[in-house]
């Protein structure tokens, strides 16, 4: 047994590996396709020759493409996306990254913790009480999550909690690295708005598979044996809903992402978004490019780490 | 003639009996009337400003206040929408033909080109939507007609999955058949006997792309690198509000709150006119 699932994890991880490669390449091509010259772009329209020269020199755009993309290869399968431009200028990008992905993992694994409690409680509530009042306000609340831009919302958190009722800070966030519990503090709003929608739709998708699997025959089966409503609910239905609620987890991870990006800057977090928002605007060519790529890499682990708890919940889907 | 008419009529009935769908389109119908017409029935210009009434509180003469130049916050909101809406639409619309057809001839061809034209959707659907869009600003430079090809390069694996499904269950009907046997060429199969069976499901999934186009365009405005100020997008209105949150708050939660409407009326038009489309759910509403 033990080979098989190693060979398992083993193949879905070479998958994401190339699936990165190959989408690596692809934003490199089509940024290099990009007009403009990075050498200007930093030094100013106004740089003396011999000073673009060097630049070009010293970040390899003075050859050819097919070895500039080669080199920018090897650099990543060593960790290395090249030095920054404009907005930490020289200061290696994996650097940057090191210091502020901790910080962006811990606020998207936050955000994600609280969708699931929301999620669990409505989706499980609305299912339970299936056209009654209870399903209706649920499912209301849901579609109203879906529709608020995440960045509106947490602007109106911050009117509500911070500057309102002072509960939480309005701006700022302290590393996990320093403090994790002024970490969950500050981090709370930010993490909640990233939450909200995802956990409307979380509880949307709870909510239709667990109506779907208790309508399936071994649940009517179960019941039939006498067991309790309690015990059919937990051991038949709630298990074997969760597979199609853990994948739409994996699925969303490109929106918590994106909200991600947004929020950061809003709260002046300093994680990977606010660094690839920062980049875009220096148009720090480089960086933003290393932060579509680490983006990426994150939404294929992710997706392989939910589809490994899928098939140890359901050991069928692993052949 | 009147089997058809039949036909609508029971179409009819059926979506005035889904009361998302009926609440989704009544939502909907209102935002676009006011994106449409709202903004030429006020009494102030999008862009006129009024130097005695710099940022004042919502009142009867200005519903939603006004800015930090006095200009009208409700008008820019209802020019903004129509701005925000094109944007998110014709993004939209080149993502559901792009799509549609890659989709559809993926389906369809099979071999090769099935395998390429998917590994490339799945590729485009893997990076994070936002990021994406993002980094495509960055490459193409910001303004109103590149955050459309933004929305429609990140919503373009939805359509040619989507197409490729629907096609693939209507590909060996008999109609198709027919057509093939009659040896008609395959643009001709995929437009006139494949697209029109397919049609529906692209269209709801239209209308919640365009709900998530807008989300994007006021996110990239907002950000500072999708539509560029004096356009008064919504995200822009929002990006605005922003510099003067805290001495006129109503500038940005007002027009947050007139985008939730709008998209609220788009995600249950959409939920209701899928759950029209789902004939499980159909006979379980007849029943």
């Amino acid at each position: 047994m033990f080979p098989k699932a190693a060979l398992y994890v083993g193949g879905r991880l070479i998958g994401a590996a190339i699936t990165v490669l190959v989408g690596a390449i692809a934003v490199y091509v089509v940024m290099k396709a990009a007009p403009g010259d990075p050498a200007l772009a930093v030094l100013g329209e106004n740089a003396r020759p011999e000073a673009v020269a060097a630049f070009r020199l010293k970040h390899h755009l003075d050859q050819p493409f097919w070895s500039q993309l080669a080199i920018w290869l090897g650099g990543l399968a060593r960790g290395d996306f090249g030095l920054s431009l404009t907005i930490a200028g020289g200061i290696p990008i994996s650097e940057l990254i090191a210091a502020r992905l901790p910080v962006t993992v811990f606020v998207g694994l936050y955000a994600v913790a609280i969708a699931v409690l929301i999620s669990l409680a409505m989706g499980t509530v609305a299912a339970l009480r299936r056209g009654r009042a209870l399903d209706t306000i649920a499912t209301s609340v849901a579609v109203l999550g879906i529709s608020m831009p995440d960045f509106w919302l947490s602007y109106m958190l911050v009117f509500a909690f911070a500057l309102g009722w002072r509960l939480f800070p309005a701006y700022g966030f302290t590393s996990p690295v320093d403090s994790v519990a002024q970490a969950i503090y500050s981090g709370f709003l930010p993490a909640l708005a990233i939450a909200a929608p995802m956990a409307a739709v979380f509880a949307r998708m709870l909510r239709t598979s667990l109506l779907e699997t208790a309508s399936r025959e071994y649940v009517v089966a179960a019941r039939s044996f006498g067991f309790s409503p309690g015990f059919v609910f937990r051991h038949y239905v709630f298990r074997n809903a969760l597979i199609p609620y853990l994948t739409i987890i994996g699925l969303q991870i490109r929106y918590l992402l994106g909200g991600v990006v947004v929020i950061e800057r809003i709260f002046g977090i300093q994680g990977m978004g606010s660094l690839m928002v920062d980049a875009a605007f220096a148009r720090d060519y480089p960086t933003v490019l290393a932060c579509t790529v680490v983006f990426l890499g994150i939404v294929l682990l992710v997706n392989v780490v939910v589809d490994l708890v899928c098939v140890a919940l359901d050991p069928r889907r692993s052949t | 003639m009147t089997a058809r008419r039949q036909r609508y009529r029971r179409l009819a009935r059926t979506f005035l009996a889904n009361p998302t769908a009926v609440t989704g389109a009544g939502i909907t119908l209102v935002v676009l009337l006011a994106a449409g017409l709202g903004a030429a029935l006020m009494p102030y210009g999008p862009g006129e400003a009024d130097f005695f009434n710099l940022l004042s509180p919502p009142s009867w003469l200005h519903p939603f206040g006004t800015d930090s130049f006095g200009r009208d916050v409700l008008t820019r909101v209802m020019y903004g929408a129509r701005v925000s809406l094109v944007i998110s639409a014709a993004g939209v619309a080149m993502a559901a033909v792009l799509g549609g057809a890659a989709g559809m001839v993926s389906a369809y061809e099979g071999g090769y080109a099935d395998l390429v034209i998917m590994r490339v959707a799945d590729l485009l659907f893997a990076f994070p939507a936002f990021v994406l869009a993002l980094f495509l600003m960055v490459v193409l430079g910001y303004g109103s007609a590149n955050v459309s090809v933004a929305i429609a390069l990140t919503y373009l694996p939805i359509f040619a999955r989507l197409a490729r499904n629907m096609t693939l269950l209507v590909r060996a009907e008999p109609y198709v058949e027919a057509a093939r046997l009659m040896a008609q060429s395959t643009p001709r199969i995929l437009l006139r006997e494949i697209l029109p069976n397919i049609a529906a499901p692209l269209i709801v999934q239209a209308t919640i792309g365009i709900a998530f186009g807008i989300i994007i365009e006021a996110g990239l405005s907002f950000l500072g690198i999708g539509v560029q100020p004096p356009t008064p997008s919504l995200g822009v209105i929002m990006a605005d509000g922003r510099e003067y949150f805290q001495r006129g708050p109503w500038v940005l939660s007002l027009t947050g709150l007139a985008i939730s409407v709008a998209l609220l009326g788009l995600n249950l038009l959409g939920d209701g006119l899928r759950d029209l489309m789902d004939p499980r759910l159909r006979k379980s509403a007849a029943q």
